[in-house]
């Protein structure tokens, strides 16, 4: 799962300290592994050298802990980017398919500028799209298997490949039929 | 084997059409003003949760069922202005049909059940047999030609199902859930008999499922919900390509 | 007993369509059977020489009187053929709730009581009905029976949901005793045990009315013995005859069948060959008798006139025409179980006769096979019950030395064939329903 974009994204309502953005993303997140702080201001840091945040300023106590960050406006542009982004179907990919799903609501809540085409990003619309890539590449995976003179090897591994997609299309599916309730709950967060 | 050749299939010229198709059964409204064109040769997977109307779209197509509202055309005929025995004329010469549960009669043997389509055609009982065996060899159920659909697994009978609905040479099949009560491994013998053969004779294919494994066997996808056809966005994928590309 | 009557009542409550007939039909059944056999008592409980204003006469001396319950209770036959029929209505439906109840923890005695409480009370209800229509007839007559009499009324009353309750925890006993394959799988069919079942409670109601007609104590005229056997085994060889001759049929036209309604008629009928034989039973014993019956006016009437007795003829032909009266009852009752066997049969199928539809079978085709499947084993059968009737009324002939032996009741059959294949055709309506697409819907 990408980090940075997930804290680019966390960081979309408006500026956060850092243990902010640490507390936010193990609640919204709460499968995946916890963040680490170190972890969290290496990122911070990266962001800011890329110009894709920047400190908004530092509590009187002064010290890492207590500076503010904010998105800048190409930090944004490369959020937008990076939620419309069809993420490779393969194996575990569901993930980031979450995060992606997850962040697309918090920038839409946030009222966001929108992404370089001109649209504003849309959980839904981005799940369909990346079922159309999911079952473009179970086509594939079928065709491969059902060729004339596969053998069984070929046939075993994209069996395998085409029933983790699979599980990826249903959790897409009931994803979708739950969008609206999901919006309503990462909003409330 | 079969009576027909492949027919060649021009690019854009559409097989079956349907515009705006509206359906109520009492007070549930099945169909909300769906529309899909299936072309020539192609094999098409409509997907979407159970109660989407799914179904209800196929038999509008199949000219089981005629649409409250809306227009389907065949062929550049339109089925709402046809006869009910054309209808079923062309339900018989021109389309297949492959349903979940058994349409086979359970009295009759399989080779009876094969030979019918080709029966009800006019063709005598002795060369109708002859040519239902050589398609249940082609589905590997040759075995079965003297058993009844009820001594035979579901596989078996969802294999002989579709040997009936391919024996007359039809331009179109319409399969719904056809694997819907069968294991995995079943369910993928009748697939890929199913796609096969639609392919060696050019033969369009309407698969409804909701099962994204047996979807992937089509050439594209639309997903149905609540009435409505939404595609599976083939244009996204273009899209991201170039843009990945770019 | 009162919970499991209150089930039966919830139960009948949120019953579909098809149940709805069935009780219905069966109260129907029940208001004929309960008719008839309280016009056979209380007709029975008129002793000695009266003069009644009505029939010329007929019900004036014992003797015709006698003969009078005689037919009475005879038409007790063809309305347990209607009553057999209408049980099978959503027979299946049945068994497995039957079987349904079982595996949620009914005790076989519970679940028993229910069945039996449900027909019991369909039959209450047509017995009662019955009652209140023959209370009325003898109100309008001013006719009041005698106080044995009205004792024997309330026991048919009570007889009848009573004999009905028995019978069906009879035939629940396969589901009461292993559910489980009855849960699941269609009814197994017992076409054969029902035709047989008939033709002894057939026998029993022609014993009975025969001990009525005869009285222990007076010899019973061994003419009457010998037709009655003569009519009962000829009915059982025609019943037979149509059990066989499906089977047989069956299996030589599924191998020979051209063309596609023959096929799907022939095969049906190989599946399952005595479904005929039960569903023509009631029929077939009719036909003999309408024919013997025909033949006998034919040949009474030729020798009446050459006596010529021109009062008394009147008298006779009443006595005929009430009897013919009562033929032509019988083979209505027996034609409308016919029509009810059939609807039936097409009801069970509905879901595949849709796929079969839907598949591209013409209507024509099915509505073809659908004939078919009654007239194939009718026919043979019906010609052995002609034959039987013919042997009756030659045998009158001969005793009475008359010389012109009638060939109208040879027509009998023939017409019977052509009654029953218009009661068949009753049921296709049904058939252009049932090929509903709508019934697709239900995977």
């Amino acid at each position: 799962m990408s980090t940075r974009h997930v804290l680019l994204g966390l960081l979309a309502a408006g500026p956060c300290h850092g243990y902010d953005l640490k507390r936010q993303y193990d609640a919204r997140f709460p499968q995946a592994r916890p963040l680490a702080y170190g972890q969290v201001y290496t990122t911070l840091q990266r962001l800011v050298r890329d110009g894709l945040a920047a400190v908004d300023g530092t509590d009187s106590d002064g010290g890492p802990e207590r500076t503010l960050y904010r998105s800048t406006d190409e930090g944004s542009r490369e959020l937008a980017l990076w939620t419309d982004q069809i993420t490779a179907p393969a194996p575990f990919v569901t993930n980031e398919i979450f995060a992606k799903v997850v962040v697309s609501i918090l920038v839409a809540a946030a009222g966001a500028p929108t992404g370089p085409d001109g649209r504003k990003p849309d959980a839904a619309a981005h799940l369909r799209a990346q079922r159309a890539a999911h079952m473009e590449r179970m086509r594939e995976l079928t065709a491969l298997k059902t060729a004339p003179g596969a053998d069984l090897s070929t046939v075993l591994s994209a069996d395998y490949a085409l029933a983790h997609l699979d599980a990826d299309v249903r959790w897409m599916t009931t994803t979708t039929a739950r969008i609206d309730t999901l919006t309503a709950e990462v909003n409330a967060a | 084997m079969s009576t027909r050749e492949p027919r060649p299939s021009p690019e854009s010229s559409a097989l079956i059409s349907a515009h705006g198709l509206r359906k109520s059964y009492g007070r549930t409204e099945a169909l909300r003003g769906a529309s899909l064109e299936l072309r020539e040769g192609e094999i098409l997977a409509v997907a979407g949760a159970s109660g989407s109307g799914k179904s209800t779209l196929l038999h509008c197509l199949s000219g089981i069922v005629r649409p409250d509202e809306g227009v389907v055309t065949y062929g550049g005929e339109q089925l709402g202005l046809l006869p009910e025995g054309r209808l079923g004329e062309l339900r018989r010469s021109d389309f297949g049909v492959v349903f979940q549960f058994g349409q086979l009669i359970p009295e009759l043997t399989a080779l009876d059940n094969v030979a019918m389509p080709l029966l009800l055609a006019g063709m005598r009982r002795g060369p109708a047999q002859q040519q239902a065996g050589e398609w249940l060899e082609r589905f590997g159920v040759r075995g079965q030609a003297e058993l009844r659909p009820g001594e035979m697994s579901g596989g078996q009978s969802q294999r002989v199902t579709l040997a009936r609905a391919l024996v007359t040479g039809p331009r179109v099949v319409f399969a719904d859930e056809p694997t819907g009560a069968l294991d995995t491994l079943a369910g993928e013998q009748v697939m890929t008999a199913l796609v096969h053969t639609a392919r060696e004779s050019a033969t369009a294919v309407l698969l409804i499922t909701h099962d994204a494994q047996v979807a992937a066997y089509a050439d594209r996808e639309v997903v149905m919900s609540d009435g409505v056809l939404r595609s599976g966005s083939d244009d996204v994928v273009g899209q991201e390509a170039a843009r990945r590309e770019g | 007993m009162k919970a499991d009557i209150r089930i039966a009542w919830i139960l009948a409550r949120g019953s579909e369509r098809r149940e709805w007939w069935r009780a219905s039909l069966t109260l129907i059944g029940a208001l004929l059977a309960t008719g008839s056999a309280l016009a056979a008592v209380t007709v029975a409980a008129v002793s000695g020489q009266v003069s009644l204003p009505y029939a010329h006469g007929l019900l004036d001396r014992p003797g015709e009187r006698a003969g009078v319950v005689f037919t009475l209770v005879l038409l007790l036959v063809p309305v347990l053929g209607f009553l057999g029929q209408c049980a099978r209505i959503g027979a299946v439906h049945r068994y497995r709730r039957m079987a349904g109840l079982r595996l949620a923890g009914a005790s076989p005695g519970q679940v028993r009581r229910i069945a039996a409480a449900e027909s019991a009370i369909a039959c209450l209800a047509g017995s009662s009905a019955g009652l209140a229509l023959f209370l009325g007839l003898l109100a309008l007559t001013g006719h009041t029976p005698r106080p044995v009499a009205w004792a024997g009324l309330v026991a048919v009353v009570v007889a009848v949901p009573v004999a009905a309750a028995l019978v069906s925890a009879l035939a629940l006993r396969h589901v009461v005793a292993s559910p489980l394959e009855y849960a699941r799988r269609t009814v197994p069919s017992a076409g054969r045990r029902a035709a047989l079942g008939f033709l002894i409670a057939a026998t029993s109601i022609a014993l009975s009315a025969l001990l009525l007609l005869f009285p222990v104590g007076r010899r019973v005229t061994p003419p009457v013995l010998l037709v009655l056997a003569l009519v009962l085994l000829t009915g059982a060889g025609a019943i037979w005859v149509a059990g066989a001759s499906s089977a047989f049929i069956g299996r030589t036209l599924t191998r020979r069948a051209r063309r596609p309604a023959v096929l799907i008629a022939a095969s049906r009928l190989a599946h399952d060959p005595w479904a005929a034989a039960r569903t023509h039973a009631a029929l077939l014993l009719v036909t003999v008798v309408a024919v013997g019956f025909v033949g006998v006016r034919a040949v009474l009437l030729d020798t009446l006139t050459d006596s010529a007795r021109p009062m008394s003829l009147a008298f006779y032909t009443t006595g005929i025409d009430l009897a013919g009266s009562a033929v032509l009852v019988a083979l209505a009752i027996s034609t409308c179980a016919l029509a009810v066997g059939t609807a039936e049969s097409l009801a069970t199928r509905r879901r595949g006769l849709a796929a079969q539809a839907a598949a591209g079978v013409p209507h024509r085709v099915l509505a073809e096979a659908v004939l078919l499947e009654t007239a194939l084993p009718l026919a043979p059968a019906l010609l052995l019950a002609g034959l039987g009737g013919t042997v009756v009324y030659v045998g009158y002939a001969m005793i009475v030395v008359t010389a012109s032996v009638p060939l109208l009741p040879l027509l009998v059959p023939v017409a019977v064939l052509v009654l029953c294949l218009l009661a068949a055709a009753t049921s296709l309506p049904l058939l252009r329903r049932a090929v509903n697409p709508a019934e697709l819907r239900f995977t």
